[in-house]
């Protein structure tokens, strides 16, 4: 069934013609690009295959005069992991949601694998498995009907669903949760984040986006959830998270966008934004930071 | 302490909307003046006594169950007061006072002072025994109307609470469509009423054990001379207040206990995903959902149940009327008619939970959640219009309505999930997005356009069965009832399938501006021009009632906006 899928998602590539590297891109990704289910140098034959899993060109957004998403180019190679960190109200959602196909771009295109979002909706979705934040869920399901609905929603034989969401709520210590009859609606934020977590794993997509996977998520989850994604990569997958935790994408990420006031300020493989410093500093470097004044807040602590 | 938590009441209550609260006070005041004139314009004692008793009966049932029907922003939610540092019996006697400073609290000590004429009629000495009477059956009142809510928790926690909301809308709509029948009921028997009071001793026997009737007992010992009795009732008053008001205390101080909930058996992840009796199909699986979401979301249990309520309603009061009795049969038919109102906002109950069909778009993705929403409304009403329409075909006993009701049930219900799966999807109305509702408003703005257009869809798509009513009614054959039973499934079908059949072609280009609509309030759209024919309606519909929607919108920053001003003012 997974076979299916990507074939398709392949020979539609294949059939849309594949799209040449742009020369915004800061480094091709050094190591090979493993498909997971089989090898794709085949199928895209003699065309130079498109390296990137995602490819953002000129993306740009306006909320009225607002301008969220300001014309950002980005390219996340294949089989990396890859860390989008910005400041509250950065764009990184809006941006992520146009990459998804969830929010209409003012400008720009996106693409995954090669396949433009919104030219060919179908095809990319096949390829995404997607965790928005702060989105809605049925809430009036349980985790384990939640994954049995969306399984079968998409199309994914009734077996595989079932061992598939067994194994997840297992692995996402959702169980005990789900033999209460808890209703997603009343899970807490970071049961919720896995629960979303495993909407976006089930149907085996090639490019995970994942917008503040960890958010809430418990020190002992969090580990659980780092070796799923790690798993994910390992087999030739691309993740892309978004976050402000900047210790956490240090720890995960091999590549590095940081975006502020919906530009990209820097972009390339975590050593290279770093420079030798901490992420964080060059964080702060970058999008600036306000100082706590001597004389602010001089009554704090009685 | 009280005083403070009185004026953070009165703070509350004036940020409630104005028009609200006028027509509060407007209701209120005319059921005051309604029982003052009863009261006033009785035939002889024992009538007066008849009125009064069933008066304050009603008065005491309506003060316990309202705080739950109309939770407004007057209330003092305990949760609001758990980190101060206050004890709980200071807290409690804080929240209990301020219940009682309101004008709806207000308006029922003027209803129950209306004893006070029973008293000066009889004896004007009596009056001594009215007024505290009236004034302990308030306290005991009040005291009770929080021990209900309270127990019922908020008005939406519990089952009950739904089942009470949703009686409210019933009875709402059936005023609307069918109020005129109770009214004219009353208006007959009415004048009898006032001038002979309750004939049947047992009744009256009955009405007076109510503590609300106490105050009038009272006063009619006292008025006889007999003034230990009337202290002996007022005392009982006294007694059963005290004991509500100790009893309600601890109720309205905040639990410190977690609200623990479990719903019905345990249950392994496996049995919930490998089992069920509907394909394991996309559509299954949508059908699967949304059964579960309309049986366990509050907000559609009261959409459904206010349908059912009135259909039920308006076939009691036809049942209740003598020429009207063979109306009753259509109860269900009713039903089927609300259904087309009550599903037309599925996408908007969703709210931003539609991302899961934009990224999961597929080849037939679409359709299978469209199908798949119109059979849930069919698996959840169809078994509800049965049930009422066999009831009420025996009760009335009409069963010449039988070919009708098989015809029209199907006819109509069909036209009803198209109907309303078009209105859910170009009009979509999100409201208040699922994880942040409190109450079951939260979930809509204003639908009164969308009503109207989906009972225009359903009454255009149910016309050949119209028509074979008509034949079947004006020129009846043996042939007439079979062949409108017929026409009646196939046209409900039909409806279904085609109405259905233009949401998808609509979703199918549009899917990701649903979404648009629900998270950012507008459509990011810069292509196509003006289109025509059908599609030029369908867009017509789409950009009118997202304008009705950002308008309200704005209205609403702008009421906001001037309040602030008038604050800093």
């Amino acid at each position: 069934m997974p076979d299916r899928r990507s074939r398709n998602a392949r020979s539609a590539e294949a059939r849309r013609g594949v799209v040449g590297q742009p020369g915004g891109m800061t480094t091709t990704s050094a190591r090979p690009a493993p498909e997971p289910g089989g090898p794709a140098a085949e199928d895209s034959g003699g065309h130079a295959a498109s390296e990137s899993a995602l490819e953002l060109t000129g993306l740009r957004r306006t909320f009225g005069d607002k301008v969220a998403v300001d014309g950002i180019d980005l390219a996340v190679p294949r089989g990396s992991f890859f860390g989008l960190v910005g400041p509250n109200g950065a764009g990184k959602t809006t941006a992520l949601s146009m990459a998804t196909g969830l929010l209409r771009p003012s400008g720009g295109r996106a693409l995954v694998h090669g396949i433009n979002v919104w030219r060919d909706p179908v095809a990319a979705k096949r390829v995404l498995g997607v965790l928005p934040d702060g989105l809605a869920l049925p809430e009036r399901l349980t985790g384990g009907e939640l994954l049995t609905y969306w399984g079968r929603f998409r199309r994914m034989p009734a077996g595989v669903v079932a061992d598939r969401a067994a194994e997840l709520m297992r692995i996402l210590e959702l169980e005990e949760a789900e033999e209460l009859g808890t209703l997603v609606g009343e899970y807490s934020t970071g049961m919720r984040k896995k629960i979303g977590l495993a909407t976006a794993l089930l149907h085996t997509p090639r490019l995970l986006v994942l917008d503040e996977p960890y958010e809430a998520v418990d020190p002992v989850s969090a580990r659980v959830l780092t070796a799923i994604l790690r798993r994910f990569t390992a087999a030739g997958g691309t993740i892309i998270i978004s976050s402000h935790v900047m210790s956490l994408v240090e720890s995960l990420c091999d590549r590095v966008a940081i975006i502020a006031a919906g530009s990209v300020l820097a972009d390339g493989t975590l050593d290279e934004v770093r420079g030798g410093r901490t992420l964080e500093d060059r964080f702060v470097e970058l999008v600036g930071a306000s100082e706590l004044g001597e004389e602010d807040l001089a009554w704090i602590g009685g | 302490m009280d005083r403070w938590l009185i004026s953070l009441k009165l703070t509350m209550l004036r940020h409630s909307t104005p028009g609200m609260r006028m027509a509060g006070w407007a209701i209120g005041g005319a059921l005051v003046v309604v029982t003052w004139a009863a009261a006033l314009n009785a035939g002889n004692d024992a009538a007066r006594h008849s009125i009064l008793t069933l008066g304050l009966l009603l008065w005491g049932v309506g003060t316990a169950i309202g705080p739950v029907l109309m939770s407004g922003s007057g209330t003092l939610r305990p949760g609001y007061f758990t980190l101060l540092p206050m004890s709980r019996p200071v807290l409690g006697r804080g929240l209990l006072v301020s219940v009682y400073v309101s004008v709806a609290a207000g308006v029922v000590l003027a209803a129950l002072l209306a004893t006070g004429v029973h008293a000066v009629l009889l004896s004007p000495a009596a009056l001594a025994v009215a007024v505290p009477g009236a004034v302990l059956t308030w306290i005991l009142l009040v005291a009770l109307s929080r021990l209900v809510y309270g127990l019922l928790g908020a008005a939406m926690g519990s089952r009950a609470g739904v089942e009470i909301a949703s009686i409210q809308f019933g009875l709402m709509f059936a005023g609307m469509f069918a109020g005129w029948i109770p009214v004219q009921v009353a208006i007959e028997r009415t004048p009898d009423f006032l001038a002979t009071g309750f004939t049947d001793a047992a009744v009256a026997r009955g009405l007076d054990l109510s503590p609300t009737s106490w105050a009038v007992l009272a006063v009619e010992r006292a008025a006889r001379g007999d003034w230990g009795g009337a202290l002996l009732l007022l005392g009982g008053l006294a007694v059963l207040a005290a004991a509500v008001i100790a009893a309600t205390i601890p109720l309205l101080v905040p639990s410190a206990e977690p609200a623990r909930r479990r719903r019905g058996r345990r249950r392994s992840a496996r049995l919930v995903a490998g089992g069920g009796w509907l394909p394991a199909t996309p559509t299954g699986a949508v059908v699967a959902k949304e059964v579960r979401q309309w049986s366990r979301d509050a907000w559609r249990m009261i959409e459904t149940q206010s349908g059912v309520w009135t259909g039920v309603l308006i076939g009691a009061f036809a049942l209740a009327s003598e020429d009207l009795d063979g109306v009753a049969a259509f109860a269900g038919l009713i039903i089927t008619f609300m259904v087309g109102i009550s599903a037309c906002t599925v996408y908007g109950q969703d709210g931003t939970a539609v991302w899961l069909d934009v990224v999961s778009q597929d080849a037939g993705s679409v359709r299978a959640d469209v199908r798949g929403r119109q059979w849930g409304v069919v698996l959840t009403f169809l078994p509800k219009i049965l049930l009422v329409s066999v009831v009420f075909v025996l009760l009335s006993q009409a069963m010449w309505a039988v070919p009708i009701l098989l015809a029209a049930i199907p006819a109509l219900l069909g036209a009803a999930t198209g109907a309303a799966l078009i209105v859910a999807a170009v009009g979509v109305s999100p409201g208040v997005d699922p994880r942040q509702r409190v109450g079951p408003n939260d979930a809509v703005g204003n639908i009164t356009f969308h009503v109207w257009i989906a009972m225009l869809l359903m009454q255009a798509a149910v016309l050949p069965t119209g028509a074979m009513v008509l034949l079947h009614l004006l020129a009846p054959a043996p042939w007439t009832a079979p062949a409108l039973v017929v026409v009646g499934i196939a046209n409900g079908f039909g409806a279904a399938w085609a109405l259905g059949r233009v949401t998808i072609g609509y979703l199918d280009k549009r899917l990701p501006d649903l979404y648009s609509r629900i998270r950012y309030g507008q459509v990011f759209r810069t292509d196509d021009g003006a289109r025509t024919g059908w599609a030029g309606a369908l867009d017509w519909f789409e950009s009118s009632t997202l304008k009705g929607e950002q308008q309200a919108k704005a209205l609403k920053q702008k009421q906001r906006e001037a309040q602030r001003a008038k604050v800093k003012v």
